[in-house]
């Protein structure tokens, strides 16, 4: 064996890894299914953004499709149903888990406050060594502008330029 | 790196591909120092150590990282209605995008140089040369969705984790320990290694079938928030059309023409696509003056790629597994 091969007992985790790794079939068509991606997900009574709420469902639930009318999905987890804008829901399993932030980060944390949280420790030491301090007032600033963007503000540009669920 | 080690990283990455894994036992994993000293025994090790940089790794890394971008860029535009414009757009993109509960920021670069950049951590800029030529709301949402695609792709922080010279960067990661000499040798680990990074994201860019993945993933993201699937590709074709000058257009990206060729030739699998519902909006670019895509001429940059680098973005964009061992 190379030397550099490794050892036939790591065999079985790398085959694991690699069936982990098997595409899904294929989502987001009737039948198929999908994923929320958002920390809460609302199900409505109708494929239309403004209709009621029926029911709210976590980040990274596999959801049945069991019907497509455009860019809406009917979908049903088992014990709830109702109306989901396709944009809302991934194909495949989130992987990110809580390393990288996405589907970790609790409710708090996907504020404006959070867009807007002053520059990490390391980063301004590194600034501070690198002399970047321009850069670090500019990037400060980027950080304090972001507090307006906040998910209503962007909610509030999605209706008035009839984009995503509000197409 | 010991060739062992890079196959259980590898192992592990692919692993992780598919698996979260409790953020608690990754902390403990990292800080244990002696693990690592005495080598790793099992995939499973392996996979708890690299199963992604933590929250607080990506953070700095990115702030680091989009600090050397500004640095390098002349600063940012403090333009209130540019950045509204960039942020709320942006902002749809990230709703449907596959962190969409992930703060995101969006930057306007001081810089003619026509391109566009993300770093760690959801940070897109843009620069103002790139901006400016944009004509509408699609071309733009096009441009962002591309550079958003890197970061959901996780395709910088990859880097990190499966690169060779990114592992050792991972190996100072997990010996780091709440010893402040640690700590501190940690940073300055960082420090060289980010310059290592954003020299290659700056200078070098991704590899072609990267790039090629992302603006497919941009198109399919733009179009689905309800842009024109065409706007990248318009974008594209009208950088196409900038005379031949001093300027750099999108210089660490593949040729304009294989991307657009690639654009035309992508089926559309955006929900919104597929639906016909997508609308084509035109909102000008509010805050700044358009220049013409002539005026446009790139700052010198250290810009060097020397053997080093294309070994370091090979490797880091290989799949470990095909590295000779």
């Amino acid at each position: 064996m190379n030397p550099t091969t490794p050892p036939a007992r790591w065999w079985p985790a790398v085959l694991l890894a690699l069936a982990a790794t098997a595409p899904l079939p294929a989502a987001l068509t009737a039948g198929g299914t999908a994923y929320t991606k958002r920390l809460e997900t609302n199900l409505l009574a109708e494929p239309a953004a403004l209709a009621a709420t029926v029911g709210r469902l976590p980040a990274g639930r596999p959801v049945q499709i069991a019907e497509v009318r455009g860019a809406w999905l009917r979908v049903s987890d088992g014990s709830a149903a109702g109306w989901v804008f396709a944009g809302n829901l991934s194909e495949t399993k989130p992987a990110e888990g809580k390393g990288l932030g996405a589907m970790g980060l609790s409710a708090s944390a996907t504020t404006a406050t959070a867009a807007a949280r002053p520059l990490s420790p390391a980063a301004d030491d590194y600034a501070a060594r690198r002399n970047l301090t321009q850069a670090r007032d500019d990037l400060n600033w980027l950080l304090a502008q972001c507090r307006a963007f906040t998910p209503a503000a962007v909610d509030s540009f999605l209706k008035e330029q009839k984009k995503g669920e509000y197409q | 790196m010991s060739p062992r080690l890079i196959f259980l990283l590898f192992a592990a990455g692919l692993a992780t591909s598919a698996f979260a894994f409790d953020l608690g036992g990754l902390s403990k994993a990292l800080g244990n120092a002696d693990q690592l000293k005495k080598g790793l025994s099992t995939a499973q090790d392996a996979a708890k150590l690299v199963s992604g940089l933590g929250p607080e790794e990506e953070r700095s890394l990115g702030d680091t990282v989009a600090l050397e971008i500004i640095g390098r860029f002349g600063g940012l535009v403090r333009d209130e209605a540019a950045m509204r414009r960039l942020n709320l757009i942006g902002g749809a993109l990230a709703r449907y995008s596959a962190r969409p509960d992930h703060p995101w920021r969006f930057g306007l670069l001081n810089s003619d140089t026509i391109n566009a950049f993300s770093a760690p951590d959801g940070y897109v800029f843009i620069t103002r040369g790139l901006y400016q030529i944009t004509t509408d709301d699609d071309q733009l949402a096009g441009i962002l969705g591309h550079e958003m695609a890197h970061i959901t792709g996780r395709d910088a922080l990859r880097i990190i984790e499966t690169g060779e010279k990114g592992s050792v960067l991972m190996k100072q990661v997990a010996m780091r320990s709440g010893n402040t000499r640690e700590a501190e040798a940690y940073l300055n680990q960082v420090g060289l290694n980010t310059e290592k990074i954003v020299k290659f994201l700056v200078d070098q860019g991704y590899s072609h079938p990267t790039e090629f993945a992302a603006d497919h993933t941009g198109q399919d993201l733009a179009a689905t928030t309800g842009y024109a699937p065409g706007g990248l590709r318009a974008a594209l074709l009208r950088l196409q059309q900038i005379p031949a000058g001093p300027q750099k257009v999108f210089s660490t990206h593949p040729p304009l023409a294989e991307r657009i060729k690639r654009l035309s030739a992508e089926p559309l699998s955006a929900p919104a696509a597929r639906a016909g519902q997508s609308t084509g909006s035109s909102a000008g670019n509010p805050g700044l003056t358009t220049a013409s895509a002539a005026d446009a001429v790139e700052k010198p940059a250290s810009s060097e790629v020397n053997d080093d680098d294309r070994a370091f973005a090979e490797a880091a964009e290989k799949k470990p597994a095909k590295k000779k061992r």
